[in-house]
């Protein structure tokens, strides 16, 4: 046994600062101090354009990182009703369940992706991603897709994975898969916590023989 | 009789997101986790008379919850939101967080841990403590007490029927499934909570039971550590967490007993021995299993509707046992569009046109089974700075290569019942068609087998506290599931697993879980 418990303090429903968040993730697991170096010089150089109106504070990305996750999602999911920043703002709702330390990974993957200078060295793109026309946009999620980078497949996946999901659990999406739960069931749950145990089948057998023998 | 409806509004049912103030609790035993552990070791141990506490972190949602509708539940049931995954975002996990842990939302299977699964324990991971024969009345009373019954052929929905008859096509082996259901209306929605409570989860029998016999519960409650001092676990405490779940209110905790039995789950009670110092040389948080799944898209031209009927109720065990190579077994796992929308490859308007095929397309999976080989050595729990588990598994050649072979089974058996096109779901799909050439085996060994290119999912967890005799290699003893050296702390849940099972896990955690308790309670007295 080791001697020292951990602590388990809550960082808050907030992930903290995203450059310390870049810096964590680029750090453990991507491309090491030069880059970041050069992303942090990039960002400044090039601000991310508003994609969907900012609104209230987002719960767990930081406002910039749900701009780029706009972004994303409007290339990313293209069916009939998605609303890049409806999709956005799920996500972040999503992200609130999340641990600590994945809400920061998030806002340091968005980061990622939205940095020029880092573009530059991984995709050969001079502007942040929220700044770039669609097919270049789309350019970008090819690279990150198909890298030889593993870090940056499974970011992608992440992203992909959180919009889609967004917007397929809205039911405004059901009508065109064919998909049509049941709805309303609830009113007639079982409440007996003993149903279909031998015990209360012979009971519901004894009270059925007698209510049949009453008549 | 227990009116489901009384238990939730019980004076034994206390919300920790609804306290003013710290909250001091006592009791014989304190049972840490409502799952398929927890909840069968605080029915018995209460039923024999001890004082029970039970702890959970999770919300007590009930089927009045049960809305049917992914966006209402899945944030509510699910460890992270349905986010979990692991270390390196490779392979996701679905794991329950709600009083009944996965319970409430598995997919019904039901099977007794294989008789040589428990022998192999036996010779290889000295589990000296229990045989075959010690499970079987337990397994017994469970069934009878979940109304666990096999299925016909008959009421299989065509996603399942499909891979029966695509198997027995084949000339494998297949069979249907045993349920913990009673008289199941097939919604198929067992994933999200069932809304008729005709799944017979932990939520609706053994916490009814417990509570029964003066078991009591607090609910928004997250151990964060076990205190010990003299050799014995003195007490748990905790943060009470607001009703959301993510957030604490600034309330906590503090559990004394005379016992305490961890049942978190495989990921979770690891994570709480390791916040509490007890990490016995590295063992504990190792040999974590995970029944690591790929899958298989078949469409067909008559519908399938996979969303509709008993999610699971078909499998087959034909490939369990390959000597040298790792094993696995096939079955069927429902489309909700959220869930689904996962797993379909791509994103875009090609995405979407494969969604558009959903109501005609069969999803069928392979589950390696981990563990049985020396370079299969599973995974390993750590934590986060801030105290939250994480599970680092590397996938070992040895799996990969389980994945390919078992990737054109999927579509020969898919071809062999019908489907007109068979796809893997890399996010480069292979796509096979019986008029061209059928399975092609030399794509699928070229497709790019690597975490972020091709999906691999877990919805069973296992190991990471193993029991055994050999305190060298293990963390707690197979005769009682005590920890080795911390003379009142057990372990009882499915992370106590020596290896992975073969099997959906659920009824050997009940079985075993049933033994144990008993052995506990009649130890207490």
């Amino acid at each position: 046994m080791v001697a020292k418990p951990i602590t388990t303090g809550d960082t808050g429903p907030r992930a903290s600062g995203g450059a310390s968040s870049r810096r964590t993730f680029l750090k453990r697991g991507l491309l090491g101090g030069a880059l970041l170096f050069l992303g942090g010089a990039g960002l400044a150089l090039f601000p991310s354009r508003e994609v969907v109106p900012a609104g209230p504070a987002p719960l767990v990305l930081e406002p910039r990182s749900l701009q780029v996750l706009a972004a994303f999602a409007a290339r990313a999911v293209t069916a009939p009703g998605a609303d890049p920043g409806t999709i956005a703002r799920r996500v972040d709702a999503v992200l609130a369940c999340a641990t600590p330390e994945t809400k920061k990974d998030f806002n340091g993957l968005l980061g990622l992706f939205e940095n020029a200078l880092s573009g530059l060295l991984l995709d050969g793109r001079v502007q942040p991603f929220t700044r770039l026309d669609p097919a270049a946009q789309d350019a970008v999620l090819e690279s990150w897709r198909t890298s030889s980078i593993a870090i940056r497949r499974t970011g992608f996946q992440a992203l992909r994975k959180l919009c889609l999901a967004a917007f397929y659990a809205d039911e405004t999406s059901w009508g065109a898969l064919g998909y049509h739960p049941p709805s309303g069931l609830n009113a007639m749950a079982y409440d007996d916590s003993k149903a279909g145990t031998p015990e209360w089948l012979e009971a519901q057998r004894a009270e059925n023989a007698k209510k049949a023998g009453g008549t | 009789m227990t009116k489901l409806a009384l238990v939730r509004s019980s004076p034994h049912v206390i919300d920790g997101s609804a306290q003013a103030a710290d909250l001091a609790l006592d009791a014989d035993v304190c049972v840490i986790g409502t799952g398929a552990g927890g909840a069968v070791t605080a029915a018995i141990l209460a039923e024999a008379g001890l004082s029970v506490l039970l702890v959970e972190e999770g919300g007590y949602h009930t089927s009045e919850d049960f809305t049917m509708r992914e966006r209402d539940v899945t944030t509510k049931l699910y460890q992270e939101g349905a986010t979990r995954a692991t270390k390196d975002g490779g392979i996701s996990i679905l794991q329950g967080r709600t009083v009944g842990g996965t319970t409430v939302v598995n997919w019904t299977t039901s099977f007794r841990t294989p008789e040589d699964v428990v022998d192999h324990w036996k010779t290889k991971h000295a589990v000296a403590g229990f045989a075959y024969p010690d499970l079987v009345p337990h397994y017994e009373a469970m069934e009878r007490r979940l109304a666990i019954a096999k299925v016909d052929y008959a009421t299989l929905n065509a996603n399942n029927k499909t891979l029966y008859d695509g198997c027995k096509a084949m000339g494998w082996q297949a069979d249907t499934l045993r349920r913990n259901v009673h008289q199941c209306l097939q919604t198929g929605m067992c994933s999200l909570g069932c809304p008729v409570n005709a799944k017979r989860s932990m939520l609706v029998t053994m916490i009814p039971d417990a509570i029964d016999a003066g078991a009591r519960l607090v609910f928004r409650a997250r151990g964060d550590r076990l205190e010990s001092e003299g050799g014995e676990i003195k007490r748990l405490r905790g943060a009470l967490l607001d009703a959301s779940g993510n957030a604490p209110t600034g309330k906590s905790f503090t559990v004394t007993a005379k016992r305490f039995v961890v049942s978190g789950g495989a990921i979770n009670s690891p994570a709480l021995l390791l916040r509490s110092g007890i990490d016995d040389e590295g063992r504990v948080g190792a040999r974590t299993f995970i029944h690591p799944v790929i899958g298989s898209a078949g469409l067909y031209d008559t519908p399938i509707e996979p969303s509709r009927g008993a999610p699971q109720s078909a499998a087959s065990h034909h490939f369990a046992h390959r000597g040298d190579e790792v094993g696995f077994f096939l079955e069927a796992v429902p489309w909700y569009p959220s869930l689904a929308s996962t797993a379909v490859p791509g994103y875009g308007r090609a995405h979407h046109d494969m969604m558009m095929l959903s109501s005609h397309t069969a999803l069928h999976i392979a589950i390696g089974i981990d563990g049985f080989h020396d370079d299969v050595v599973g995974g390993r729990v750590a934590l986060r700075p801030s105290g939250a588990p994480v599970l680092d598994y590397p996938v070992p050649p040895k799996l990969w290569s389980m994945f390919r072979f078992a990737q054109k089974r999927l579509a020969e058996m898919q071809l062999a019942s019908g489907a007109k096109k068979v796809a893997t779901l890399h996010d480069d799909p292979v796509m096979m068609e019986p008029g061209k050439g059928g399975v092609d085996e030399a794509r699928i060994d070229a497709a790019r087998w690597e975490l972020g290119s091709v999906p691999v999912f877990t919805a069973h967890l296992m190991g990471g506290c193993a029991m055994g005799d050999d305190p060298k290699s293990s963390v707690v003893r197979s005769t009682d599931l005590r920890h080795h050296t911390l003379k009142n702390l057990y372990v009882i849940d499915g992370s106590v697993l020596p290896t992975s099972l073969g099997v959906n896990p659920q009824e050997s955690i009940y079985g075993l879980s049933r033994l144990m308790a008993t052995r506990l309670a009649a130890a207490s007295k």
